[in-house]
């Protein structure tokens, strides 16, 4: 028998957590669509949870692998991400017993699993860090803002499910296309070597056009669909998903200036992704004074809080995808 | 102010009296005044100033900026014409542009005014307590149950108290009513968060007033000085007249060639040249000295010492990727290229014609080695390495730390839900004179469905005692 080395250990953990949030998104559908919903859900729960288990184990392991913290390239990123998607989710929704999150949850989780073991292989293996990375400040700059960026799209994904049950079908059908594009542009950008001009005015033009589509038609209602009761609950939990992850987002760019302060003298620098994590940040401000003050209705504030999903993929894989560049290359492939 | 007068909701408006009364001169000031501050104040604003900021700093972020990378990034990214226009129209230094300037101030006009208007009046809240609510009252609020208990008054109301303090509530109890609240201190978070963001602007402000920074690469036996520091905007500060000394640097390597950190040995020499301090700085160890930090930003060989026929030579090297290499050219459009990795490693030398798909390696020679290129000998002496120094005096940084620690507190602070919880027994009406008739109800800002279920669970837990 030959000895189980430790990075077997480790791909053998992430796959269990991988084919696990598959099966959970399977048993969700097969729940809605079902006879025994409840048990079935509870299925579903179980393998959200076995998932999130073992990508924790998959993630430590990776670090005893590499002998430092187990995030400093492009896939421990995702490994992360679809770590907090599932956490989010247990932590945060599940206790409101919402299974129309669940399974856009594992969907999601599912996705950055593929995106991940799909990435070329030297985004994959572990490399030496380069001089600027070496610092225990990237341990507490970085998990904070892949946490927050998964809050946030969970925030997004229930902000469809509030459109659903209030009735506004068209605009999420709207959002979700808009979703898809942006996520194309972004995979094309990561897999293909398409001009990245091209590939900027599909995310660009795709998210202007479609959410403004969407808001346009939020007027339109399909009273059949609707039920308020539930609505509610969606827009509770994506503004409480915004509430814990803007204060992360806020630590993680604030931690990330102390860093640069310590590292280089500056603590802001106009660096894309500096900026862009600002942009985010900027939006999600707008977001809750939108809230307090009661501006907006919970169907437009869904959809604000979509716009912010699509700004948060923007941020965390598109500006390297779509090719741009800047100190945090940690993604740059062409 | 007189003739307005100040709503709860912040609004000021002109009373009617001051409209029979006063048509004048005056009247009208007010009037300007008032819409003024409002709009100045409004949240409406906020909005729309936050969503043009976010905005513009998407454009800095897509388009390369000339601080950062200079005009040939966005050359290289655009080409000639989109780079021209870009370049006329400020977006390839947006953050300098009178758009971006303006647009910074109206939002600080904005957090002033908001701040003072809405945000921190409503401190006053905090210290008013809950009042005392009677069952009328309490099946009003936005969650309020009715339902029979069969324990003692005693009991039920302890059983409440215990269950709401368990939950996180503070209690009051008065005969048979109670009140109870949690989390009251979320409500500092629009202030405390303010208060941050004003902080950070009077940091920021303090320190482009005051500070002064630059880079200057720098070699073995040289000095630095500040005297040329490139973004000195000295309305306040000067500039030390004390230097710093390069007195050795080198880089190490991971076993696999690529480099693991950089060092640079520093002596500060005062006036007079006295070495005052002494330190050996590395990326992420800056040296501190008189408020001046040195922080160790690049690394790289300069000039390459070779001898050709006893002819002492040097030529600069250019970084390239993993490399540093010298060029040296010949008659017939040919090249000599010199190569090397690092301070100890041979040099290679490679020659390159046109008409050559490819350089041809010429000879490999150690350091101090010797070789024979076509009849000339060559000596490789060395290399000089250089360090790349960046220097930073910045008087605003603890105040943008303080700030730090302010915004990161207030906008965690927003994610704590105030609840207030009321109760009030009564004898039961339904004549069984042992039952209790409990109410209770309540209302919180945020959270509305999480809180009206945490409601309902403490009412079947007290039904089922
Ligand atoms: C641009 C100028 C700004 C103005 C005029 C403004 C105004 C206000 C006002 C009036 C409130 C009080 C809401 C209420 O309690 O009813 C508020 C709350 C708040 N603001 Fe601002 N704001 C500004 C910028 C910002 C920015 C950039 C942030 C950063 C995130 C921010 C963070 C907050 C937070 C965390 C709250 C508390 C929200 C809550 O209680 O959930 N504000 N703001």
């Amino acid at each position: 028998m030959t000895e189980l080395t430790i990075s077997q250990v480790q791909m053998t953990f992430t796959n269990v957590s991988g084919i696990s949030a598959l099966l959970a998104f399977w048993a969700f559908v097969l729940g809605a669509i079902g006879k025994w919903k409840t048990k079935v859900y509870r299925v579903a729960e179980i393998l959200i949870l076995l998932g999130f288990v073992c990508l924790t184990a998959a993630i430590i392991t990776r670090g005893i692998e590499a002998n430092r913290f187990p995030l400093a390239n492009l896939y421990e990123s995702t490994l992360w991400f679809a770590w907090a998607i599932m956490g989010g989710y247990l932590l945060l929704v599940r206790r409101l017993g919402q299974n129309q999150l669940g399974w856009l949850a594992a969907l999601f989780a599912t996705m950055f699993f593929l995106y991940g073991s799909w990435l070329p292989g030297n985004q994959q293996v572990i490399t030496p860090l380069v001089p600027a990375l070496v610092s225990y400040w990237r341990q507490i700059h970085v998990p904070p803002l892949i946490i927050s960026y998964a809050l946030f799209c969970l925030s997004g994904l229930s902000s469809l499910v509030e459109l659903w049950y209030a009735g506004h079908i068209r605009s999420l059908i709207l959002a979700a296309v808009t979703i898809v594009l942006a996520g194309t542009a972004i995979c094309l950008g990561t897999y293909t070597s398409i001009d990245t001009v091209w590939l900027q005015l599909l995310f660009v033009g795709s998210s202007i056009a479609g959410m403004f589509l969407a808001w346009r038609n939020l007027s339109h209602i399909a009273t059949a669909k609707a039920d308020q009761a539930k609505a509610n609950v969606y827009d509770e939990i994506s503004s409480k998903a915004i509430s814990v992850g803007l204060p992360l987002l806020t630590f993680g760019i604030i931690t990330g200036g102390l860093w640069a302060n310590h590292a280089w003298g500056t603590y802001w620098s106009w660096d894309p992704k500096e900026s862009m994590a600002l942009v985010t940040w900027i939006s999600y401000a707008a977001y809750i004074h939108l809230r307090v003050h009661h501006e907006l209705s919970a169907e437009r504030l869904s959809l604000v809080s979509i716009i912010g999903l699509i700004l948060t993929l923007l941020t965390y894989l598109g500006f390297n995808s779509l090719g741009f560049g800047g100190l945090h290359s940690y993604g740059r492939f062409k | 102010m007189n003739g307005t007068q100040q709503l709860h909701n912040g609004e000021v408006v002109t009373s009617n009296k001051a409209i029979a009364e006063n048509k004048s001169f005056f009247y009208f000031i007010d009037k300007i005044n008032t819409w003024l501050v409002n709009s100045l104040s409004s949240v409406k604003l906020t909005i729309v100033l936050l969503s043009l900021l976010a905005v513009m700093v998407l454009l800095g972020a897509w388009c390369p900026q000339i601080p950062q990378g200079g005009p040939g990034k966005v050359v290289e990214q655009f080409g000639p014409q989109t780079a021209d226009y870009l370049i006329k129209m400020g977006i390839a230094d947006i953050f300098h542009s009178l758009a971006f300037l303006l647009l910074i101030s109206f939002i600080t006009v904005n957090i002033i005014f908001g701040s003072f208007r809405h945000v921190f009046p409503k401190l006053k809240l905090l210290k008013s307590p809950m009042p005392w609510l009677r069952a009328e009252q309490i099946n009003k609020m936005p969650v309020h149950y009715q339902f029979e208990s069969s324990l003692s008054p005693a009991d039920c109301e302890n059983n409440l108290a215990r269950t709401l303090k368990r939950l996180g509530y503070s209690v009051c109890i008065n005969g048979s009513q109670l009140t109870a609240e949690s989390g009251k201190f979320g409500r500092l978070a629009p202030t405390v968060t303010h208060i941050g963001l004003l902080t950070l602007l009077a940091g920021v402000i303090l320190s482009s007033w005051t500070g002064f920074s630059g880079f200057k690469g720098v070699c073995p036996g040289e000095t630095l000085s500040f005297l040329d520091a490139e973004h000195s905007q000295l309305w306040l500060g000067k500039l030390p007249n004390w230097t710093v000394r390069v007195n050795e640097t080198h880089r190490e390597d991971y076993p696999s060639g690529e480099a693991k950190q950089w060092y640079s040995n520093l002596s500060v020499l005062d006036r007079n040249g006295k070495v005052q301090k002494t330190q050996t700085i590395s990326v992420n160890e800056p040296l501190s000295y008189n408020g001046v930090d040195v922080y160790q930003s690049s690394w790289g060989l300069k000039t390459l010492k070779i001898r050709f026929n006893n002819d002492a030579k040097q030529l600069s090297l250019q970084s390239m990727g993993k490399l540093f290499a010298a060029f040296l050219p010949l008659p017939q459009n040919a090249v000599i290229i010199f190569s090397i990795r690092d301070a100890q490693a041979p040099l290679r030398i490679f020659a390159k014609r046109e008409d050559w798909s490819s350089p041809k390696l010429l000879s490999q020679v150690p350091l101090g080695g010797q070789t024979d290129l076509g009849g000339v000998s060559l000596i490789y002496e060395g290399t000089v390495a250089q360090t790349g120094l960046q220097y930073k005096c910045d008087p605003g940084l603890p105040i943008v730390y303080l700030a730090f620690i302010f915004i990161i507190g207030g906008i965690s602070l927003a994610a704590v839900p105030h609840r207030q919880v009321w109760a009030q027994l009564k004898e039961s009406p339904s004549g069984n004179n042992n039952n209790q008739l409990v109410t209770i109800g309540g209302t919180t800002k945020k959270g509305k469905i999480s809180f009206a279920r945490q409601i309902e669970n403490i009412m079947e837990k007290l039904k089922n005692d």
